[in-house]
């Protein structure tokens, strides 16, 4: 166990693109905890998929032993934090694992909405602010200016801030040595009950769920009985250690302020929920941390294998999934058109995007995923309540007695140039105006109450345009309102298909309904017969467009040295044939039921 | 092995295709292969004794064979030049069978014909000639990298008929770049005019790797239901004129049909040689690699100069049989296909009189064939034709 004076935790925060990964990758070079020929870009966000978005999905943490200038060694965790609004809690708890975080702000940008955002997360958290001004390599850099700016708007100190190309590898050195002396040793008794916070956890088939934790009080060690505070699952501990870059180092024990791992054959990371307390049931914490909630799916979708054959590996895929990942929920859903699939629930819209878009690279699944929706709550005329999670359990029209939908309750943050924008858009998704307010003379925030409904879709997208990447977003739900709903179902060549039916607020249904036609059309490819596309309310047609049928698609030329191209080529084409949905006579391609989904404003 | 041993009285016929992989300047939608530039002596000749070794070489593995069609396509054949097309016929007929009504087809662009060459490639066996006219309009020939003009067009039709040709295509393109449905309506015309005995007209296809597919989105190309409108007008004038359709782009008067090219879609067995040219002989597929040196050194040394190889398994020639036969105007019929493949007919024939209905497919004496309008989209016909042979089980082999 390390001295508590010589631990240092921290994290890192910044606006997207500001440099926050390849900061990290130059600490751990610095430290030598990493090889040169080791380093890959961006160690931390070792998933494929946050390398390509250039985002943190997962929270990490790496330890790294640095030796400071004052001739002490010293022990310093990093914890990476992820960074989108679907993930604020997971970030929040991130937070409240360190005692400080160092602030990554372009030289040229500046100061922008994340920056903001992200850094009164960390000051709401208790965390010691240290700021780096990055990439001073670059010609429009103004060191100085964004220093001032920093003062003024954040209104912490940033005179002293070391000027860094995280890049070039320029002053790196500096921002150790900050850390070493700016970041407050942890607090923290090794003597009193054990109190332990979960930032993440990760399973591994071997082993069962591998919590990441930062010990506040006590000391937890292997062979001890702990007990998880918030779902009171009890383990016997099989392992702590530390986290190193390349892998897990076990120790004998882990004491208050240091940050490790732990592993106790916990089935399923379900039992290790982000924010949720560790304690030791011999000598338990009289109370868990502050600040856990449970992760709570808030839009839900159906998920079916485009070939309907694979539905056995969607499933273990699934299940997969959710041992990694305790804020997805699926059940089994099935569709007359997509046949037998899954309700899925996620967090939020870039969680939904995340968990497909890993579905299909790491379990190698084409899916077809119908459009996204809240859950809704019906009383029908018979007096029963019922939540409807999916379009296909929308009751008959005549059976329902009034419908409500779930509320949320929205936080804008802009500079007051934008905020005409934001009200146009919030008043389009039928946002309801409480409050706003002016944060300094450069930030404004907003309050409104909206449907969720008008969140998920693609909110984020449209508040990021038309606030030039500004605006920054957090909402939580608010409860369940009265509301106009109807169901509308989509017709292909005179058919319904119940996958891209969906629910909505029923003065909406005529602009929806014409822009999905017109989607589908765009998506649906000319087929050998003219395919009419009609959207429909009850047994009334409110929309319709013509695919009109496929008038060329022929190899003009075909001599002997095209043969065996020329079936090579329809062999593919059949295979792309393949990979869409029949419905009746129309072949559907799985990305129009994407299209659908991303109906943009404009 | 030919696709159909129907007739099996008949002698085993074959057919012969040279490649010339010259051109006096590379088209800009052309992708076969060949070395587009001034005349290069030393290449040409070293290209010459390649070929005639490689001739002499092969003849030996095809006894019993009857060459009945020869055809020297490229490239450019005509600007190769008379002697070295007069040597490699000369080759093939020492060489192999050549049966004394054989067909004897080269392509020739209008800029590289004159009367003496005709005449002696006449008089060296020479009886098709196919001239790359492609339009009526400078300017069009001109977009598309055409060394020559619509008049030397005309003129290369009527030195070839004094040359002693008596049948004589023309090669025509359409969904051009800018052409009008009024523009390719005039073209027909005129080239009507020019009473060739046999017509093919493409759709210009953009493929990879040519210069135009780098500038296409600004070329201003006709779209699909534009190049549907101007197929559908040329089937129907051309028949009107006595050009009778035989094959998705290739239409003929009586007793003009190209019968090389038929060998192609009928699955007969032909040889081709010189780089890049494809064989389908003794159930084997196999193509020369699209690479002149390698050719050269691979024939003089004996050494590789197959890019591809394969045998092609009964199933396979199966979805050939459709793919190519459903391509002309006999299609397909039922007896041939269970005979020859073993396979039933029923899932094929439920398609087809699905597609009935919609004009796409006809049933004329026994034989189902696509129409004009079926022909514009036979790959998404022979998509779900070939997903059903796909699915078809054997039927019980009679003892």
């Amino acid at each position: 166990m390390t001295d508590l004076s010589k631990i240092r935790n921290f994290s890192i925060v910044a606006h997207i693109d500001h440099g926050k990964s390849t900061l990290a990758d130059r600490l751990l070079e610095e430290c030598k905890t990493v090889d040169k020929r080791e380093m890959a870009d961006q160690i931390l966000d070792s998933m494929d998929l946050e390398r390509e978005r250039g985002i943190t999905i997962k929270a990490r943490a790496v330890r790294l032993d640095y030796h400071a200038d004052d001739g002490e060694d010293y022990v310093l965790n990093l914890i990476d934090t992820p960074g989108h609004v679907d993930f604020n809690y997971e970030v929040s708890r991130s937070l409240s694992a360190c005692e400080g975080a160092v602030l990554v702000v372009d030289a040229s940008q500046g100061i922008e909405a994340q920056t903001l955002a992200n850094t009164y997360l960390a000051i709401d958290n208790n965390l010691e602010v240290l700021p780096v001004i990055n990439k001073i390599d670059l010609p429009a850099a103004r060191p100085e200016e964004v220093k001032h700016e920093i003062e003024d708007v954040i209104g912490i100190p940033a005179l002293d801030a070391p000027e860094i190309s995280a890049k070039n590898g320029i002053n790196i050195h500096a921002v150790l040595e900050m850390i070493v002396q700016g970041v407050p040793a942890p607090r923290g008794s090794r003597e009193a009950p054990l109190q332990c916070l979960i930032f993440d956890s990760q399973y591994d088939s071997y082993r069962g769920a591998i919590v990441y934790l930062r010990v506040m009080q006590g000391v937890v060690r292997p062979g001890m009985d702990i007990r998880m505070m918030a779902t009171g699952a009890v383990y016997k501990v099989v392992e702590v250690g530390y986290l190193h870059p390349f892998g897990m180092r076990p120790a004998e024990a882990l004491g208050a302020g240091e940050v490790g791992y732990l592993t106790a054959s916990i089935k399923t990371v379900s039992d290790t929920r982000v924010g949720d307390t560790i304690t030791s049931v011999e000598n338990p914490a009289p109370e868990a941390l502050p600040g856990y909630k449970q992760a709570q799916p808030m839009v839900f979708s159906g998920v079916y294998p485009a070939d309907g054959s694979k539905y056995g590996d969607l499933r273990d895929a699934l299940e997969k999934l959710k041992l990694n990942d305790a804020s997805m929920s699926y059940t089994q859903e099935n569709s007359i058109a997509l046949g037998f699939g899954f309700r899925c629930g996620f967090l939020g819209l870039l969680h939904m995007e995340i968990i497909l878009e890993r579905l299909e690279r790491e379990y190698n699944l084409d899916l077809i995923t119908t459009a996204p929706n809240v859950v809704y709550k019906i009383t029908k005329t018979d007096g029963s309540v019922v939540d409807v999670y999916t379009p296909l359990n929308y009751p008959d029209p005549a059976e329902i007695e009034h419908a409500e939908e779930p509320y949320a309750k929205v936080n804008l943050i802009a500079p007051p140039e934008y905020v005409g924008a934001i009200m146009d858009l919030c008043t389009n998704r039928r946002g309801e105006f409480k409050d706003m307010q002016y944060l300094d003379p450069t930030r404004v925030e907003l309050h409104y109450s909206m449907p969720l409904n008008e969140i998920i879709y693609d909110f984020f997208d449209a508040l990021k345009s038309r606030t030039r990447g500004y605006g920054s977003l957090d909402y939580e739900l608010e409860g369940y309102r009265p509301s106009k709903l109807v169901k509308l179902d989509i017709l292909l060549n005179g058919e319904i298909v119940d996958a891209l039916s969906f629910i909505l607020f029923a003065d909406n249904a005529y602009t929806r309904a014409r822009k999905i036609c017109e989607k589908l059309k765009e998506n649906i490819p000319r087929q050998m017969f003219e395919i009419p596309v009609q959207a429909a309310i009850g047994g009334k047609i409110i929309a319709r467009e013509t695919i009109k049928a496929l008038r060329k698609d022929v190899l003009a030329k075909c001599y002997g040295g095209d043969i065996t191209r020329k079936k090579k080529l329809l062999e593919k084409q059949k295979e792309g044939k393949k990979r869409m949905r029949t419905f009746g006579t129309v072949s559907v391609p799985s990305e129009a039921f994407m299209a659908v989904l991303k109906l943009d404003e404009e | 092995m030919a696709i159909l041993p129907v007739v099996e009285t008949k002698k085993k016929t074959l057919g012969i295709y040279v490649h010339i992989p010259f051109c006096r300047s590379k088209c800009e939608y052309c992708d076969f292969y060949s070395i587009g530039g001034a005349r290069n002596k030393d290449l040409m000749e070293r290209y010459l004794d390649a070929t005639v070794a490689h001739i002499r070489e092969t003849a030996p593995a095809a006894p019993g064979y009857e060459v009945d069609t020869v055809y020297f396509g490229g490239g450019t054949p005509s600007f190769f030049g008379a002697r070295g097309l007069s040597r490699l016929f000369a080759e093939i007929d020492r060489r192999f069978n050549v049966s004394r009504d054989a067909e004897v087809t080269f392509e020739a662009n209008p800029d590289s014909v004159t009367l003496p060459m005709l005449m002696s490639l006449r008089r060296a066996g020479f009886n098709r000639i196919s001239i790359g006219v492609q339009s009526d309009l400078d300017e069009q020939l001109k977009a598309l990298g055409r060394p020559h003009n619509y008049k030397q067009a005309q003129q290369a039709v009527s030195l070839a008929r004094r040359a002693g040709f008596d049948n004589v295509s023309v090669d025509l393109m359409f969904g051009l770049p800018n052409q009008s449905r009024e523009q390719w309506m005039q073209t027909l015309r005129h080239v009507i005019d020019l009473k060739a005995d046999h017509i093919s007209c493409y759709g210009l296809k953009v493929e990879p790797g040519t210069k135009l597919y780098e500038y296409q989105n600004c070329a201003n190309l006709p779209d699909d239901d534009a190049q549907a409108d101007m197929y559908f007008y040329a089937v129907e004038t051309l028949e009107s004129f006595g050009y009778k359709q035989y094959e998705i782009s290739n239409f003929a008067k009586d007793g003009y049909i190209c019968r090389h090219n038929m060998k192609y879609w009928v699955g007969d067995e032909y040889l081709g040689f010189g780089p890049c040219a494809a064989s389908d002989f003794a159930g084997k597929r196999f193509t020369i690699e699209a690479d002149l040196e390698k050719y050269i050194t691979g024939v003089m040394n004996k050494g590789v100069i197959l890019s591809e190889c394969e045998t092609v398994p009964l199933r396979e020639r199966a979805g050939e049989y459709l793919m190519l036969r459903l391509r002309t105007v006999d299609g397909v019929e039922e007896g041939e296909y269970t005979r020859s493949f073993l396979l039933p007919f029923k899932p094929i024939e439920k398609v087809l009189l699905d597609l009935q209905k919609q004009d796409l497919t006809v049933l004329s004496n026994g034989r189902w064939r696509l129409t004009p309008k079926g022909f514009m989209v036979s790959n998404s016909i022979l998509v779900r034709l070939l997903d059903e042979q796909q699915r078809s089980k054997p039927l019980a082999q009679k003892r």
